[in-house]
């Protein structure tokens, strides 16, 4: 267990030493300003009502699901597999007293810090901006629900980031498939409007299940169990291939 | 005698049908130990299998008597290595480069980081960033991240590549002593003769994939002029059988 907390403090001070996290910050915080410019700006000048207050965190959380999250998970993600597969600082990582499991572990659990702590980043960001545009509180309660569920079909395609990094040969090729997979999952979804709920990439606005007047929870467990079953398997399948790559 | 690494029918297969085949050794502990052999001999695919970042296709690792397969960690605990050239983190300084390796450790503080910046020459440049480092300060720093857990073997493959002539005699006066009054063991390969004739205490020949002869630099200088010498009536007598 101590092996597998060193790790992974590891793989966090990495994370936050990369301008790529200062990156993934500076776009969240930019993305709900412009959101909460653009919403202001219709709300009181255009005469068009946009959202609620509590509707503008769930909005932006709808937005930035599609767009900047991924777009960040695979940044973090292809980096710390792909990466360093490439310019071969995976070597160090793994001379030292970790087994390949505990590596791939500790690198899994530090992405999906990476991804909580920009949900809730983001989520308090457009928390506090929706008091300052609207004469409503917002419910927080509501917010927070949807921003940790979020997290789910997040991490589920995080997995699959790291499946692709461990295939691919290189970082430029990682993040071309992870876009192709991206598309394709969500074209499949628009052409097989039946098959749509066993794609990882309609969960992504699982939230809503959530926030009616109405919760079915039938339809919440099978959605659940199916990023569960997605989860265990991509995790088993990057982590059979980290283990069997030779440097 | 206390073995410190035991390598058991060691053989590892490429595509193109090169690598290492049924290598046995056994280095004692407090031994420096020189694997020499030309370039593609096998040398680095056989340090990489023994810290575990190459699976080997048949036999076995012992290090401090744990199986590098069965058991990494413990084998591990108490390694320090450099395989191949250094490739240290380039948006991290050498300092918190020292910290990764160093949390596995409980004992390394930020003392012990210093010390070892400084027996490597890299003190001044402590808050650097990589990407500004030579090849030569990358490879004194590789150094410095092995020997920071006061490890009792250290696995070196070409430890001596980009060091200038002042690197190469201080590494070799390091490796010593560290031999002589830690009892530390050395497992280091080398295409560079004279160096290994300077700093080894037993010497194994890799030719083409195969063990062609291990003996002690004491026996072999006793025997002949030099280890080129021997090295070459080795690769003679044996090379292509």
């Amino acid at each position: 267990m101590e092996t597998l907390k060193v790790v992974y403090i590891n793989e966090i001070f990495k994370i936050s030493k990369k301008k790529k996290f200062i990156m993934a910050l500076a776009f969240s915080l930019f993305s709900v300003i412009a959101a909460a410019i653009a919403v202001y700006y219709l709300n009181n000048f255009a005469g068009i009502r946009i959202t609620s207050s509590s509707d503008f965190s769930i909005m932006v959380l709808s937005v930035l699901s599609y767009t900047l999250f991924p777009l960040f998970i695979a940044f973090i993600g292809i980096d710390m597999f792909a990466g360093e597969f490439v310019d071969q600082t995976i070597k160090l990582t793994l001379i030292c007293p970790a087994p390949r499991f505990k590596v791939f572990l500790g690198k899994v659990l530090a992405i999906a810090s990476f991804i909580m702590a920009n949900l809730m980043f983001v989520m308090i960001l457009s928390f506090v901006v929706s008091i300052f545009i609207s004469t409503s509180m917002p419910n927080l309660l509501k917010i927070l629900l949807a921003y940790i569920m979020e997290f789910f079909p997040l991490f589920v395609f995080a997995l699959v980031v790291v499946l692709i990094s461990n295939i691919a040969k290189g970082t430029s090729s990682a993040f071309m498939f992870i876009i192709f997979i991206f598309l394709v999952f969500n074209g499949l979804g628009l052409i097989f409007p039946y098959f749509k709920s066993l794609l990882f990439t309609s969960t992504f606005d699982w939230y809503n299940l959530f926030l009616g007047s109405y919760i079915n929870l039938s339809k919440i467990l099978r959605t659940f169990l199916i990023l569960l079953g997605y989860s265990i398997m991509l995790f088993a399948a990057g982590y059979y291939l980290f283990e069997k790559k030779d440097i | 005698m206390d073995k410190a690494i035991v390598i058991e029918n060691l053989s590892k297969t490429y595509k193109n049908n090169r690598g290492i085949q049924d290598i046995n050794l056994e280095i004692e502990r407090g031994e420096i130990f020189g694997f020499l052999g030309p370039n593609g001999a096998g040398k680095s695919t056989a340090m990489k299998i023994m810290v575990g970042l190459m699976k080997a296709d048949k036999g076995d690792v012992l290090i401090n008597g744990y199986s590098i397969t069965k058991d990494y960690e413990q084998a591990m605990k108490g390694v320090g290595s450099i395989i191949e050239n250094v490739v240290p983190f380039s948006y991290l300084t050498a300092y918190d480069n020292m910290r990764l390796s160093g949390r596995f450790n409980a004992q390394v503080d930020e003392a012990r980081i210093d010390r070892c910046l400084e027996i490597t020459g890299l003190i001044k440049n402590k808050n650097e960033k990589i990407k500004n480092y030579s090849l030569g300060m990358k490879q004194r720093l590789g150094i410095a991240m092995a020997i920071l857990s006061n490890p009792n073997i250290l696995i070196l493959d070409e430890p001596f590549n980009g060091l200038d002539i002042q690197g190469m005699v201080e590494m070799r006066e390091l490796i010593i002593s560290l031999a002589e009054q830690h009892n530390t063991t050395f497992f280091i390969s080398s295409h560079l003769i004279h160096d290994i004739e300077l700093t080894c205490s037993k010497v194994g020949i890799l030719y083409s994939g195969r063990l062609l002869g291990v003996d002690s630099t004491q026996n072999i200088l006793k025997n002949y002029s030099s280890l080129e010498n021997y090295y070459l009536s080795e690769v003679d007598l044996n090379g292509d059988s």
